[in-house]
């Protein structure tokens, strides 16, 4: 039971950390364009479209990696769920006022609507809550 | 301090060492950003030496469109006659060899112009407003937020063709 609980939680970690790892290289290569999807959302003034733009990927890249090589993994996935968390009130504000954008959550060109969006972050805050719960379970505690 | 405290503290520095290396990477277009330097900002404007197309932000646009600015709408036909800018004229990018005569015919050259376009990641205006000064227009400004913000922000939405 213990070992496939393990082989559970470094899929998961894998997939999320591979996820958001890609999401996050994705923008980072087209900051402006991805400036331009954030101000789609019409959440922030002018230049903080660009300040968000600028630094989210670099988070998403971080938390990511840190999830595929397996450090700092729990923190990581707490971030995730947390960020996942928001992305998702974000887009239920964009569905309730109607907007009809494209996330931009994977860089521009990628054309999902919130709706397929809103599923999409859906699974990923439950791969996110499944690592972060996994990982004391199945783990073995560090040896100081 | 429990566990779930130390988790969430290493996933607050997690976040802020991304942070930090984004703006790292991205410290200028942001700088620029907040300075409303952007159209400028590009490689363009680092190698040219010409006069080049001056950023303006929302409120400057309206100044300029109340002392007789003309906007000058860079996005393609359907987009221009979907919604645009009070008193614009279109001027797609795609078609500005054809329309070209045309326009330096009805604007003079003194004329302010105010070019805009998608906002955001579109070069389409800045690229028209170089055009247009080696047509010898001198005072062409660029609307970097271009047609969203200006709708996003509530203001006067025209709509049909010229």
């Amino acid at each position: 039971m213990k070992h496939s609980g393990q082989v559970s939680y470094h899929l998961c970690r894998l997939l999320l950390g591979a996820v958001f790892g890609w999401a996050g290289a994705v923008k980072a290569l087209d900051v402006p364009a991805f400036a331009g999807q954030v101000a789609a959302y019409q959440l922030l003034p002018y230049a903080w479209n660009y300040a968000v733009a600028a630094t989210l990927p670099y988070v998403e890249l971080l938390a990511g990696t840190l999830l595929l090589v397996n450090i700092r993994s729990k923190p990581a996935a707490l971030l995730l769920l947390l960020l996942n968390t928001l992305f998702i009130a974000v887009l239920a504000s964009v569905m309730a006022r109607g907007l009809s954008i494209d996330c931009g959550c994977f860089g521009p060109d990628a054309g999902t609507t919130p709706l397929q969006a809103l599923g999409r972050d859906a699974l990923l805050l439950a791969l996110a809550v499944a690592v972060y719960w996994q990982h004391d379970r199945y783990l073995p505690p560090p040896t100081t | 301090m429990k566990p779930l405290q130390l988790t969430l503290i290493e996933a607050v520095l997690i976040a802020l060492l991304g942070l930090l290396a984004g703006l790292v990477v991205n410290h200028r277009l942001v700088l620029d950003a907040f300075a409303g330097r952007l159209a400028a900002s590009g490689p363009v404007a680092a190698t040219a030496s010409a006069i080049l197309p001056q950023p303006v932000l929302l409120a400057e646009v309206r100044d300029l469109a109340a002392a007789g600015a003309l906007p000058v709408d860079a996005r393609d036909g359907a987009l221009y006659a979907d919604g645009h800018l009070p008193a614009a004229v279109s001027l797609p990018l795609a078609e500005a060899d054809a329309l070209m005569e045309r326009f330096r015919q009805q604007v003079a050259a003194e004329r302010t112009l105010i070019l805009y376009c998608n906002g955001y990641g579109c070069p389409d205006s800045f690229d028209l407003g170089l055009r247009l000064i080696s047509e010898g227009y001198r005072d062409v400004r660029v609307f970097e937020g271009g047609f969203p913000e200006w709708r996003d922000a509530g203001l006067p939405v025209v709509k049909g063709n010229q």
